[in-house]
């Protein structure tokens, strides 16, 4: 097993009588990626804001990279790389002289040009930051998380607000960070970034865990099966269906089925065949962190995050 | 340290010149200051204050004074008789300003003397604005004469002092008072915005990642806005001198009290940067602030002139000791009077500076 490179336990944090993180606990080892995933609200950025240094803890016990988070500070900020929630550099500033800019606060840095190719920001080398897109921002934010040439880089929700092109591109960024034997901490409230990208992850909720392990064993110890989707049935179709699975979810010409033992897909495909309807075709798909999630919470991550506005 | 205080710098730097806008009102808003006030003041010409004197001691030293106050030629001198009743002739004569020089003006200036102290009245009518001017010249030159007497010096050297020997124009004495609001709004304003933008942006968060510290980083503002202040103040002077032929005298104490000022003014921003949101409210805080410290701290009104209570507030604003400093130093020539009140200002700096760091926070809760 890998080098543990961040100890958390009992770690809470209370704002007055809001208890935004709840005595959670958990270990990140060295080279993997490591997500916490929530609704807004839920404490992921609370609790990576403690391991950060940027806050201080109500009570428990943090250790990054064998440090202690009150004690040691300034040792472990030089061993970290943050690229924090709404990240923003200096407009005025060009994205080489905004990697530099924070990188001389550094006594050891990366030089910027490095960093700019690694992030394949050439072409923006000299571009004031307030012109870049947010994606290209992100990677700036990113390049610039990287300048002290750290241990660990925490990203909090690096990909919010941008469009699935230029999410894909940091996913891309972050598949790089662990190829160069980084530990990536990671936290999104998008499911499929945490499903494709960590190799482990919690899922937190009201400051608790609710779900904790790989995204497989989450999804096979918390997920519903998987499920068959028929689309564009026609109304035998549909009815046929209706009446033998009333428990399905059914959205005009389409319906969702949960397969609930291993027979039932042969038995839809048989049901289907018979009743002489016609369907466009059978899809059947593995439940989903947001499903797990639904199942958990009763309550959809997406539409949470969309409702406060992200 | 120093090199994490001189990256922040730069970055400063660059983002002004990248900033036109800002380059603008740098340079726009001193000049237009200094052309509003030259334009109202240029046609008054130049100061001649009437001064009624009663020499009592009629001596070598009294005569020495007014040989001083004479040189200034900014004042013209009526003399009243020695015997004559003063509160008659004020009476009479509504002179604005008076000045009583005592029987025992001469004792005062021998060494060892039993009573070495010699009082000059001056009344004055602090409804006149010129009378103001008056007292400052005679202050300047009393401090003046006081000095030469504690450094051991003789009553015929006090003839040869130059103290104020240049012709004032009125707008001269507006001159420090511009550089004194220059050196408060430009330092407040942008300390209250950079603090608040960098706050609501994150900029902050992520410079808490990075080693440097509050104190690196209130350095470096403070050491680019002393470059923007002087920047303006060179505007100031540059007019000032070519639209106005205004007279212009810089000393060491006045440039350090700029210095001082600039930062005293930048620490007082953090502190009220700390309590504003977002930055819409920024702006309107700064002007509440710096408004009514403007008309208050006696900048450019002669303080004398003023009703004792807005004395009273006048005299807790840090602003009236800049100016005063200043208009000691620039004006008067009265360096003693000067260094008193730039070593007002450079505690209070101190103070402001400490407090502005404690009370700034990066850090979230």
């Amino acid at each position: 097993m890998a080098e543990t490179v961040i100890t958390v336990s009992g770690l809470t944090k209370r704002y007055g009588s809001l208890t935004a993180v709840d005595a959670i606990s958990f270990e990140v080892y060295a080279g993997e990626v490591f997500s916490l995933l929530g609704p807004n609200g839920a404490g992921k950025t609370t609790t990576v804001e403690i391991l950060e240094c940027l806050r201080p803890k109500t009570a428990g016990d943090v250790r990054v990279l064998g440090m202690d988070i009150d004690k040691q500070v300034r040792d472990i900020k030089k061993r970290i790389g943050v690229l924090p929630q709404d990240f923003n550099a200096f407009d005025l500033l060009t994205v080489k002289e905004n990697i530099d800019y924070f990188g001389d606060m550094f006594d050891k840095r990366l030089p910027a040009d490095d960093l700019i190719k690694a992030m394949d920001l050439e072409e923006k080398r000299n571009e004031w930051f307030k012109n870049l897109s947010g994606g290209l921002k992100q990677r700036t934010g990113v390049a610039i998380a990287m300048v002290n040439d750290p241990d660990i880089v925490f990203l909090d929700e690096p990909s919010t607000g941008l469009d699935p092109r230029a999410r894909r591109d940091v996913w891309e960024v972050i598949r790089n960070l662990k190829q160069k034997g980084k530990t990536v901490i990671l936290t999104t409230h998008y499911m499929e970034e945490a499903e494709t990208l960590s190799d482990r992850l919690g899922i937190i909720d009201h400051g608790k865990f609710i779900a904790f392990g790989t995204p497989r064993e989450i999804v096979d110890k918390y997920g519903t099966g998987a499920r068959v989707i028929v689309s564009n049935c026609d109304n035998v179709c549909c009815d046929t269906l209706k009446e033998q699975w009333p428990q399905g979810e059914y959205k005009g010409k389409d319906a969702v089925i949960r397969l609930e033992n291993k027979n039932a897909l042969s038995e839809i495909v048989y049901t289907l065949d018979r009743s002489g309807g016609n369907y466009e075709q059978i899809q059947v798909t593995r439940p989903t962190l947001e499903d797990v999630f639904l199942n958990l919470t009763g309550r959809k991550i997406a539409e949470e995050a969309a409702a406060n506005g992200k | 340290m120093a090199n994490r205080v001189w990256v922040a710098f730069k970055a400063d730097v660059k983002g002004f010149w990248r900033n036109k806008s800002n380059v603008f009102w740098t340079i726009a808003f001193p000049l237009l200051l200094i052309l509003l006030f030259g334009a109202i003041f240029a046609g008054s010409g130049t100061v001649n204050v009437p001064i009624a004197v009663q020499d009592q001691s009629n001596s070598i030293a009294s005569h020495a004074f007014l040989d001083a106050l004479n040189q200034t030629h900014s004042v013209s001198l009526t003399f009243i008789d020695r015997n004559a009743n003063i509160d008659q002739y004020i009476h009479d004569n509504s002179p604005s300003v008076v000045l009583i020089i005592p029987d025992n003006f001469t004792s005062a200036f021998v060494p060892g003397a039993p009573n070495g102290t010699a009082t000059l009245q001056i009344r004055s009518d602090p409804t006149v604005q010129s009378s103001g001017i008056a007292l400052g010249l005679l202050n300047g030159i009393a401090q003046q004469f006081n000095l030469q007497i504690a450094q051991g010096g003789n009553i015929i050297v006090l003839t040869h002092t130059d103290i104020v020997q240049k012709h004032f124009k009125f707008i001269d004495f507006f001159l420090p008072g511009v550089i004194a609001l220059t050196s408060m709004t430009t330092t407040i304003f942008w300390m209250v915005s950079v603090m608040t933008r960098f706050r609501t942006n994150g900029i902050f968060k992520k410079l808490m990642t990075t080693p440097i510290t509050r104190y690196e980083w209130l350095a470096s503002q403070i050491l680019w806005q002393l470059v923007v202040v002087f920047i303006s103040v060179g505007v100031i002077v540059l007019v000032g001198v070519a639209a106005f032929g205004m007279t212009i005298v810089f000393s060491p104490i006045a440039i350090v009290t700029i210095v001082l000022s600039s930062a005293l003014f930048s620490s007082m921003g953090m502190i009220i940067a700390r309590f504003i949101r977002d930055e819409e409210t920024a702006s309107s805080a700064a002007n509440a602030i710096t408004f009514p410290m403007m008309f208050l701290s006696g900048i450019f009104f002669e303080l004398s002139s003023m009703p004792d209570w807005l004395q009273g507030i006048a005299h807790v604003l840090p602003l009236t000791y800049v100016g005063d400093a200043l208009r000691d130093s620039m004006v008067y020539g009265n360096d003693a009077a000067a260094l008193g009140n730039m070593a007002v200002v450079a505690v209070l700096a101190v103070i402001f500076f400490v407090a502005g760091v404690l009370v700034s926070k990066w850090k979230t809760e």
